[in-house]
């Protein structure tokens, strides 16, 4: 077991203004026990009795990255049948083990992971413990619970992406972002390629990606270490390790050589859309916190530099954002703006440019760099309140990070991020030569003379494959 | 090919269980059953009401350094003058945005360098500022929050400003069909009593409103026996109270009484049923609702009500399994009870695609009507309970989620100890208590449907269930009268 304290000293002219000063605030620890079956499966388990439950989460190192050729969307759609039925489970099941008891249960495909999670009364840990084996050891599927939860998911394609005004533009970041990388494609999809998707698909995906050896099992709650040692070791070591590769997405994307820009359309745009996006290192990078501590300083809150300039003095724009969009094998440093309404996407872009020039000819100054710490420490907590979001932050930090450990040991690199670095990294990555530029648009404003390359309905946009 | 893999199963299975050093067990075809059940404890208040009214609450809970703190004021957008909709929330609003002290950038500066949020809004029933902060700084943080309540300045610059935000926030959602069908909903089932209109005003009403409609909104409403302060987290009682006095202690109530408000919303009747279509011809899915009139908080039959909400809505109700699960129709089907202090609604919505729209409506009217006619099991029931009852516990999981039970709760006059017979009182609701709820109080036949979307996909499917439907072009909608269409005006 790993001990870690991180104590944090507010510098005392910062919070002058708001009154008296306070000494230190502490991050509790998060104290967890890990161990490897010989299976390969990881299994990481953090004590909880705040309240009799237990969550359970399990991260497959499989995601939207991996969705097979001409089979966009298709992790996430796998998804959606872990939740239909296996060997010794009929469709639903898993709501019956969960909802029916007082429980809950979800997953999400996110890019480089995909995540199933259950938070139950805790004794009904050894029954959730088989179902989770069940599902990894013998997912079964038919015809017809396949093409329902398939026609689940375009409808959330279409309450995703087609149904709010901005989704299209938000649909075209990544089709747009990415050059070869497969972050091109987006998670969810497109009709065609949901359309395409096979059963034999969901067989081949299964045993490629859903074995012992690439999955972490997470139990956070109240629970006894013994007995969870041994229902584990019950249900989840019987569960053989296949002889085959396990295939990893190799593609590095190539460095950015000009700005492009992309106009994208939608039929109902009620407020111009203007991102910006820089290609960056991944979430792995020694220039992570850096990166993030930047999109805080640029736009955590009503006092930040984008919502000040944009949105409150210069009111252009109903909303601005910066973000550190970082992924397992690269990130991307985006800028998204509404512009107000009569306002022209040029002026927003503009003074996005001029924040990014400001943050790249000065170093920010030490009450933002401390306000930003406290942003970023008090949201952790936030998200650490909960046994869910305990587990979620311990496996990012031992699936997309490498070390379980980094859940205690993030904070130190945010803690030592320096004004100095801030603007280091935005003079190394916001570079004109690195962005690239998306505008969205009423369709009622498309030029009429180029008539190919339509932006779409229900596929991705131009440029993507 | 799950077959094959079963001898390597095996195989594997003795090796595990080696280097495990457990015991060899086969596969299991049954899941294990549950153990023992461990207990629940829900978080424990105190109260106090300052000299000057003010009711104090204090939830301590330390499992993490934060503290909330959240000030109500019992009313919020019913007190909306009928042509200035949106009036109470653009007051709530703009409590930050500046006091006789600090302008609005410094307001900002100052909490968000605590690491804390500062946020403000009126909805139906009351208006309230909340902080959410590290705990060593709830001191600082209610100083602030104290100084936005106590002394906003209303500027001139600040208020226009907020008014070309809410017109730009009120473009995109009336260009969103699921924003569009709520905000027609709600004048469906309330028409135009003052429950009735878009809590955040609209394109007509936004305009309208002057400082002095604002000022008087504050003076008016907000004082200490209008008012409620719960702070929950990672503070004793003794030091809640304490803060309560030190900030909100010298807060005055004016001399004049505070007025009485009485609301009656219409019932909903057969006769008086909507089939209403909002054509949205180039929307991307078609939102469905049906919505009518139910109960209010007060409304001893609270406990049949979110039960026999629990089996239509929920991942396993029966709108879900229905729509989802069973037909692929939407996303997602849910229901939900509205219960505001002199009225309330019942709600179905689901989004699905253009040309489902019609069917989905009557798969949603259809499950409605089958509560009441149909059978209920006691082992359907007993886990739509088990569903409530846990979502209950898990949204007291936070340190927000525990300040916003227990405000609710404090806003309807409800005991705060009735959170200790919650579970008593869902486990006490029988199958032929949700028969009864359901055909007395959310009757299919007086439920009106209202349905946004591409019409020309799905209106001949509805015609053929419903005479009467009504249509009207999104560019034609009128929000500010029951009515809900433009009037042509010639000039």
């Amino acid at each position: 077991m790993k001990r870690f304290t991180i104590v944090f000293v507010v510098c005392a002219f910062l919070v002058a203004a708001a009154g008296a000063v306070d000494a230190q605030v502490k991050m509790p620890q998060l104290k967890y026990r890990e161990r490897t079956l010989p299976n390969g499966l990881r299994v990481l388990s953090v004590l909880d009795k705040s309240s009799p439950t237990v969550t359970i989460n399990v991260w497959y190192h499989v995601g939207s990255k991996d969705d097979p050729d001409h089979r966009s969307g298709f992790a996430h759609l796998f998804e959606h049948i872990m939740f239909k039925s296996t060997k010794n489970m009929k469709a639903e099941m898993m709501d019956r083990l969960t909802e029916d008891v007082g429980g809950n249960n979800n997953a999400t495909t996110q890019d480089d992971a995909t995540i199933y999670y259950e938070t139950i009364p805790a004794n009904y840990l050894e029954t959730l413990l088989w179902a989770e084996a069940e599902r990894l050891s013998s997912l079964t599927v038919d015809d017809e619970n396949f093409k329902s939860e398939r026609a689940v998911v375009e409808e959330e394609f279409r309450q995703g992406i087609l149904a709010p005004p901005n989704g299209r533009f938000f649909y075209a970041m990544d089709v747009r972002s990415w050059n070869a990388h497969p972050y091109k494609r987006p998670g969810i999809g497109s009709i065609e390629d949901l359309e395409a998707a096979t059963i034999a698909d969901v067989i081949k995906f299964h045993n490629t990606y859903y074995r012992p050896d690439n999955a972490t099992v997470i139990v956070v709650g109240d629970f006894d270490q013994k007995q969870l040692d041994t229902w584990v070791n019950k249900y989840f070591g019987p569960i053989p390790k296949p002889n085959l590769p396990l295939p990893r997405v190799n593609i590095t994307e190539p460095a950015r050589t000009g700005e492009k820009r992309f106009m994208e359309y939608g039929p109902i745009v009620p407020l111009k859309g203007v991102a910006l996006t820089y290609l960056v290192p991944s979430s792995k990078s020694d220039d992570a916190a850096a990166l993030r501590m930047a999109a805080t300083v640029l736009s955590q809150g009503r006092s930040s530099r984008l919502y000040q300039s944009l949105v409150y003095q210069q009111q252009l724009a109903l909303s601005a954002n910066a973000g550190a969009d970082l992924r397992e094998d690269a990130g991307m440093f985006t800028f998204t703006a509404f512009a107000a309404n009569g306002k022209k996407p040029e002026d927003v872009e503009a003074a996005l440019k001029a924040e990014i020039k400001k943050l790249q000819d000065a170093p920010a100054l030490a009450a933002e760099l401390e306000k930003a710490k406290n942003q970023i420490v008090t949201g952790q907590l936030r998200q650490r309140e909960t046994s869910l979001g305990k587990s979620n932050a311990l496996g990012r930090a031992a699936v997309l990070l490498g070390d379980p450990n980094r859940i205690n040991t993030d904070l130190d690199r945010l803690q030592a991020v320096t004004a100095a670095d801030i603007q280091r990294v935005a003079q190394k990555y916001l570079t004109d030569n690195n962005r690239y530029v998306i505008y969205y648009l009423p369709e009622s404003e498309r030029p009429k003379t180029s008539g190919n390359n339509p932006s779409t309905n229900s596929s991705k946009g131009g440029e993507a494959k | 090919m799950r077959n094959k893999a079963s001898n390597l199963i095996l195989a594997t299975l003795i090796l595990a269980v080696c280097a495990i050093g457990s015991v060899a067990q086969t596969a299991q075809a049954t899941p294990p059953p549950p153990t023992a059940p461990h207990s629940t404890v829900f978080p424990k208040p105190v109260e106090k009401n300052l000299p000057n009214g003010l009711r104090v609450i204090v939830i301590p809970r330390t499992e993490m350094p934060l503290v909330t703190a959240q000030l109500l004021i019992k009313n919020g957008g019913e007190v909306d003058p009928a042509d200035l909709a949106g009036v109470a929330d653009m007051t709530a609003s703009l409590l930050t945005r500046g006091t006789n002290t600090k302008s609005a950038t410094q307001i900002a500066e100052a909490i968000e360098a605590l690491g804390g949020t500062l946020n403000s809004s009126a909805v139906w029933d009351s208006s309230s500022v909340s902080t959410n902060v590290m705990s060593p700084r709830i001191g600082q943080a209610l100083e602030i929050m104290a100084d936005v309540v106590r002394n906003p300045s209303f500027k001139d610059e600040e208020i226009e400003r907020l008014r070309r935000q809410t017109l730009n926030g009120l473009r995109g959602a009336l260009a969103t069909g699921s924003s569009i069908a709520r905000f027609v909903a709600w004048r469906v089932v309330y028409r135009d009593s003052p429950y009735g209109h878009s809590l955040s005003g609209t394109p007509e009403s936004v305009p309208r409103i002057k400082r002095d409609d604002i000022a008087k909104i504050h003076s008016t409403y907000y004082r200490p026996d209008n008012a409620i302060l719960v702070i929950g987290g990672d503070v004793t009682a003794a030091n809640g109270f304490e803060l309560a006095q030190k900030y909100f202690g010298d807060w005055q109530n004016p001399p004049n009484a505070l007025p009485k408000l009485q609301i009656t919303a219409p019932e909903s009747t057969a006769a008086g049923r909507r089939i209403l279509v909002i054509d949205q011809p180039n929307a991307g899915q078609t939102t469905v609702l049906a919505v009518r009139s139910a109960i209010s908080r007060d409304n001893p039959e609270y406990f049949r009500g979110i039960v026999t909400n629990a089996v239509l809505s929920g991942y396993s109700g029966r709108l879900n399994w229905e729509i989802r699960v069973k037909r692929g129709l939407s996303y997602g089907a849910a229901s939900s009870l509205d219960m505001r202090r002199s009225a309330g609604s019942f709600m179905a919505s689901a989004q699905t695609k253009h040309p489902s729209g019609a069917e989905v409506a009557s798969l949603t009217l259809a499950e409605i009507s089958k509560l009441a006619t149909g059978e209920l099991l006691d082992s359907e029931l007993s886990t739509r309970k088990a569903s409530l009852l846990g979502g209950f516990a898990r949204s007291m999981e936070t340190t927000n989620g525990v300040v916003s039970q227990f405000a609710s709760l404090a806003m309807y006059g409800v005991p705060l100890d009735e959170i200790n017979r919650y579970v008593a009182n869902v486990q006490a609701i029988k199958p032929a208590d949700v028969k009864s709820f359901a055909a007395s109080r959310i009757n299919a036949d007086s439920t009106s449907v209202v349905i946004v979307g591409n019409a020309k996909e799905f209106l001949p499917d509805l015609q053929k269930q419903f005479s009467n439907v009504e249509v009207i072009l999104a560019s034609d909608l009128d929000l500010n009268s029951a009515s809900l269409k433009k009037t042509v005006s010639k000039n």
